[in-house]
């Protein structure tokens, strides 16, 4: 019986092939024969870090060596036992937790014997002799605009009555799929759960429309402050910013909000576009039509030249 | 018992097949406080399945029913080697009784 060679060179058993030649030169120049002269222990030891260096020196011998198809000295290995032996060494073979008798219970229904073999242990067992992975859960769950844009924490109700607390990552999107891994079924037998899937509806906003990773919106401004420019309060995914407008500001104008968009993976987010739209103001105004009837520049002012609306 | 890795080396198993064969159920690793374990068992019956695919040439769906209808034979032999041992403690006059009643239960039925 020949030791470890990976323990009679010093080696881990991850060792590299040059970690392997090192160990093996070092031990060889301390172990030579020559170098020992009279010393039978230093011989002993030589030949067997040789003959450990002759198998693990060698990555293809190292790799059967590993898979255990050959032994220590290089001889093939039989084949370490069928699962049949396993099987048929009853509980202390190991394989006692694949062994199934649920297929003969009915030999139990009208046999104490029987049942007594089949019935009571299929029973005991609990199932235990079918596994299976539970099954998948679905789910189709609608979430709010702002919810889906910053994140947020969703509670489902289940069918058996408990409930599933759901964190939804900022920034998802319509139609994604959420899988919470173990949240479904539970396994049988042993079985590992399924998972809960959860199909992602996100419903529109009155306001915001996304694209992407950022945010528009169309945001009306009086004519006086399309015409003078001035702050006002924009609404944003996360609460109202102040903006300015600039001068002369005109309907279809975009302006941009840095950092207001969705949130992404990385924690930055993009940018929210405001496109102005200059309203009138709702009553006709006697003062504002005496004032563009005088206004002879407006009169002269064509927005539909070259073609343009 | 084998760890993961040793397992997976032993096997000639990728990690992401012996997730998928434990998934199926086709093995059941140990599970206790730690990480999972595998007994020699779990390996022949890796080598089993390995053999039942490579060389026998059954794919994954015949895989999972073999294994079903081995682990309920292996269940059946287990019971039946109870009941033979069962019986074998019977006093004599019992036991033969017994080989009559099956003999009787075996002999041609004409028409």
């Amino acid at each position: 019986m020949s030791a470890d060679p990976y323990t009679v060179l010093g080696v881990k058993r991850d060792a590299s092939q040059d970690e392997i030649r090192k160990a093996y030169r070092k031990l060889a120049k301390k172990l030579h024969p020559d170098l020992n002269p009279g010393n039978k222990d230093a011989e002993e030891r030589f030949k067997e870090v040789s003959s450990a260096y002759d198998l693990l020196g060698d990555p293809e011998k190292r790799a059967r060596f590993d898979r255990g198809e050959i032994d220590a000295t290089g001889a093939e290995t039989p084949r370490q036992g069928y699962y049949r032996d396993f099987a048929e060494a009853g509980p202390q073979g190991g394989a006692g937790r694949y062994e199934s008798r649920a297929g003969f219970a009915d030999f139990a229904e009208n046999d104490d014997i029987f049942a007594e073999l089949f019935g009571r242990r299929a029973a005991g067992a609990g199932g235990e002799n079918i596994r299976m992975r539970g099954a998948d859960l679905p789910f189709h769950l609608h979430v709010d605009f702002l919810d889906a844009v910053n994140g947020a924490t969703r509670r489902l109700s289940l069918p058996d009555g408990s409930t599933l607390d759901v964190t939804i990552p900022p920034g998802i999107r319509d139609g994604q799929l959420m899988r919470l891994k173990g949240k479904g079924r539970p396994g049988l037998g042993g079985g590992p759960p399924g998972d809960a899937l959860i199909e992602i509806e996100v419903l529109p906003h009155p306001v915001f429309r996304r694209q992407g990773d950022d945010i528009h919106l169309d945001l009306p401004i009086s004519l006086a402050e399309a015409v003078l420019g001035g702050r006002v309060d924009v609404p944003t995914p996360t609460g109202p910013v102040m903006m300015t407008i600039p001068k002369g500001a005109n309907s279809g104008t975009v302006l941009r909000i840095r950092g207001k968009g969705v949130a992404r993976k990385d924690g930055s987010r993009g940018d929210e576009y405001v496109t102005l739209s200059v309203r009138l103001p709702k009553n006709p105004d006697p003062e504002l039509e005496k004032f563009v009837a005088a206004w002879e520049a407006g009169k002269r002012d064509n927005p539909r030249e070259g073609g343009g609306a | 018992m084998l760890e993961y890795q040793e397992f997976c080396l032993r096997a000639e198993l990728e990690g992401e097949v012996l997730e998928t064969w434990i998934a199926a159920g086709w093995l059941i690793p140990e599970t206790g406080e730690g990480p999972r374990r595998f007994s020699e068992a779990d390996l022949a019956r890796a080598r089993l399945i390995h053999d039942l695919h490579d060389d026998l040439g059954v794919n994954d769906e015949g895989i999972a029913i073999i294994l079903d209808l081995l682990d309920q034979m292996h269940g059946l032999r287990h019971s039946l080697r109870e009941l033979s041992a069962a019986l074998s403690v019977l006093p004599e006059p019992m036991r033969a009784r017994i080989q009559e009643e099956l003999r009787a239960r075996r002999l041609p039925t004409r028409v």
